[in-house]
């Protein structure tokens, strides 16, 4: 199970958004992408998902391009972890899961006993049984994340992939969805989630991949891929890397 | 849900008893049982509480055609417009959204105006009712934006030319006979129901009902985004015109035989959700099954309550209007 991305191109009518996109996540790991607002991280994610078609390049799902893939197949591979939503009505977080579950039950029937229980798994593993009866829209922004993880966990996919999980959460939540989605790489699933903090890739991706200009401006482990000028390239901004006494790396801003 | 099934059903046979001329539940039940022996030819048992011959006739060819096709017509209005607000996102979402309702009533004004027959009336409703979406359908495929706004917007724009159309038609009908019948129409009735009328009007509501029945899980889908229902293996667009097709079918069908009874299609749904939830699972039947119910219940009153008939639209105005704002006013429960 692998994500192989091969000089990636996409413009919206005329204008380039990316160009010459390439890099791999392999099961197990934890890829993080940084870049600045606007930069193409979603229209990324929307070509891996095979919502747009790239103007060139193209993405290889276990090998296979990802536009010559049935939605119904592709969803049994691929989950997408939206940033947290507020739907037209008001759902039980258990039936938000259950929905991660559609691929896998027929067209035209209703899950069952055993999606019912896939689903319920996945909540246990994202640790939000307590809230399965509550609706989606009464509770925090946290919660409705990681009902959103376990609704991809629900999907049974390999690979998944995050937008910006950690927006608009709070410090501690932000931490908890991280922890989780950390977790989630160690048991095998391949994840790919944007993220706007280089600490977060620090404390826990295994590949970071810096995106500027619509081009790959560095990808490799967080450690050797993100530096000082890397940051002051991508966002204006000047940051002293620092070692810490358990020997990781943490971003300290020069104000 | 079996506790609402149950209801309807007990709705129904109470329902049969009563009326201009009331007859015992022995009675009806004796002649129920008569008519389906002789339906299996068996031998006709003996009555003992039997209906005189003009009586039964009155009730196999008026009230009890009558009786099924408001719980048909309110299981369909109700069906589509859980549909219709799944679909389009949009809990305000009535059967009349995408113009069905108003393509009807142009054709059966027509229909009235040439001074056809009343099963002429219906196939008028019917067509009129399915071009209109049919054109809404292909102005919203040529259009640009957003799928789901234009759909709609194109849908209001075919109601007001089909309402136009109507106002001509009663302007130009003659004032003295044909214009109170076609305002009769419009505002709804059940009380010309005949048998031919539910023989017409099964089919397609059938063909319609049941794939909604069958769909019910993936309109949860569609409420979400397309981006994101594509994410979980559902071809929105295709999910979705399905259902339009289904919902419009069934609304045509119940609007061509019924005329235009509004509120229940917007009310018997929310009434539904607060029932059962917003999942479509629980949703769709429980939403069949109350606008049954509802429309059972304002049709006994329409028939019952004066000597003569308030048409049936009138009244779900009435009622529903009043209810509507207790169902958006109460407190929302912090689950």
């Amino acid at each position: 199970m692998s994500v192989a991305v091969c000089d990636l191109a996409f413009s919206y009518g005329r204008r380039p958004v990316l160009r010459g996109v390439g890099f791999t996540a392999e099961r197990g790991e934890l890829l993080c992408v940084l870049g600045p607002n606007g930069v193409g991280k979603s229209t990324l994610f929307g070509c891996i998902l095979g919502l747009l078609s790239p103007s060139g390049g193209e993405v290889l799902v276990d090998g296979r391009r990802v536009e010559g893939i049935p939605a119904r197949e592709l969803a049994r591979k691929l989950a997408y972890v939206p940033q947290s939503h507020a739907p037209t009505f008001n759902y039980s977080v258990s039936d938000m899961v259950l929905m991660g579950t559609t691929a896998r039950v027929g067209g035209i029937s209703s899950p069952g006993a055993e999606h019912i229980r896939a689903a319920a798994r996945s909540m246990e593993r994202v640790g939000i049984s307590h809230l399965a009866e509550r609706g989606y829209m009464r509770i925090s922004g946290g919660e409705r994340q990681l009902t959103l993880i376990a609704r991809a966990l629900a999907q049974r996919a390999d690979i998944i992939i995050m937008d910006e999980p950690t927006a608009n959460l709070d410090y501690g939540n932000q931490l908890r969805v991280l922890k989780c989605v950390k977790e989630l790489a160690r048991e095998g699933l391949a994840v790919i989630q944007s993220t706007h903090n280089p600490d977060h890739a620090f404390l826990f991706a295994d590949k970071a991949l810096a995106l500027r200009d619509g081009r790959v401006a560095a990808f490799g482990p967080p450690d050797e891929a993100i530096t000082e000028e890397l940051i002051a390239s991508l966002y204006g901004v000047h940051v002293r890397l620092c070692r810490t006494e358990g020997g990781a790396t943490r971003c300290e801003p020069i104000i | 849900m079996i506790f609402l099934f149950t209801l309807v059903i007990a709705g129904i046979l109470v329902s049969l008893t009563i009326g201009r001329y009331p007859m015992s539940p022995a009675q009806v039940f004796s002649a129920l049982r008569a008519r389906a022996a002789e339906f299996l030819r068996l031998p006709i048992p003996s009555a003992g509480a039997a209906l005189t011959d003009q009586m039964r006739a009155l009730f196999f060819n008026a009230r009890l055609p009558r009786i099924l096709l408001s719980c048909l017509v309110g299981c369909c209005l109700s069906a589509a417009g859980a549909s219709y607000q799944g679909v389009f996102q949009n809990p305000m979402a009535s059967p009349d959204i995408l113009g069905a309702s108003s393509g009807a009533a142009v054709g059966a004004a027509l229909a009235i105006l040439l001074e056809l027959d009343a099963r002429m009336v219906m196939l008028f409703a019917f067509g009129t009712s399915l071009m209109t979406i049919a054109a809404v359908m292909l102005i919203s495929g040529a259009a640009q934006g957003n799928r789901l706004l234009r759909i709609v917007l194109a849908g209001i724009m075919a109601s007001s030319l089909c309402n136009a159309g109507t106002s001509f038609i009663k302007l130009v009908a003659d004032p003295n006979n044909i214009l109170p019948e076609i305002s009769y129409w419009l505002m709804g009735s059940l009380a010309k129901t005949r048998p031919d009328a539910l023989a017409f009007a099964a089919v397609p509501m059938a063909l319609g009902l049941a794939p909604l029945l069958m769909l019910r899980w993936r309109i949860n889908i569609l409420t979400l985004s397309d981006e994101e229902a594509r994410t979980l293996g559902v071809n929105a667009g295709a999910v979705r015109a399905a259902v339009i097709v289904c919902a419009t079918l069934v609304t045509a069908a119940s609007v061509s035989v019924s005329g235009l009874i509004g509120w229940v299609g917007l009310m018997a749904p929310h009434l539904a959700r607060k029932l059962v939830g917003n999942n479509y699972r629980h949703l769709m039947p429980a939403s069949m099954l109350t606008g049954a119910l509802f429309l059972l219940v304002v049709d006994n009153v329409s028939r019952n309550l004066l000597l003569t008939e308030i048409p049936i639209g009138i009244l779900t105005a009435v009622v529903g209007a009043p209810f509507f704002i207790w169902l958006i006013s109460r407190k929302k429960e912090s689950i």
